[in-house]
């Protein structure tokens, strides 16, 4: 069991958070927005993931880097963390780009 | 159904949205976010594959790899940035 990758997905996380807030980019500019920016590719990307495990395509590897705990089957927790990091990476650099000089 | 076929699959229903809603100039939004996160993708998706954190199963793959990671996987970070970049323009239609 290790918080190795646990861990650096939420340092990621909690980075692009600060540069949001430093910015005011996402979040801290357009909350309403930037929810539902996160929150409709996360869901796609939970369904995704789902289905690539349900027709055997990828699974968890071994587990050493990882809590352990499953949410669901071959479904790391880890991953919800992942597709957040995904998920406001991309926004981050969107709005970024999308800012009127 | 392989990794492939599944990606097409929800590679093209990230992809509507987009082509509804986005107008020109803002393709180009789009090539300018891309071009990060595929960059970001190849490295993460290396790290985790080589680390042991995912696998898959070789026979449902394509077998073409940027690295030890599946191109199908950069389907990911594409659909990321159609949905992402289309929702957040969204709320800008009819602005200048």
């Amino acid at each position: 069991m290790s918080f190795a990758y646990l861990g650096l997905l939420l340092f990621s996380l909690i980075g692009l958070a600060l540069i949001d807030f430093k910015f005011k980019l996402a979040f801290f500019f357009r909350p309403k927005r930037s929810a539902i920016a996160i929150a409709i590719p996360f869901a796609l990307f939970v369904f995704w993931d789902l289905a690539g495990i349900a027709s055997g395509i990828f699974f968890r590897g071994n587990a050493e880097h990882l809590v352990g705990f499953e949410l669901f089957p071959e479904f790391p927790i880890e991953e919800l963390f992942f597709l957040g990091v995904l998920c406001y990476t991309t926004l981050i650099i969107t709005a970024a780009l999308g800012r009127k000089k | 159904m392989n990794y492939l076929e599944l990606n097409t699959i929800f590679l093209g229903l990230a992809a509507i949205p987009a082509l509804l809603v986005l107008r020109g100039r803002q393709w180009v939004t789009v090539a300018k976010v891309l071009a990060p996160m595929l960059i970001l993708t190849a490295i993460f998706d290396n790290l985790i594959i080589a680390t042991g954190i995912v696998a898959y199963d070789a026979a449902n793959i394509s077998g073409i790899k940027i690295g030890v990671a599946p191109i199908e996987d950069f389907a990911y970070a594409v659909a990321a940035v159609l949905l992402i970049t289309t929702i957040w323009h969204w709320f800008d239609r009819g602005e200048k």
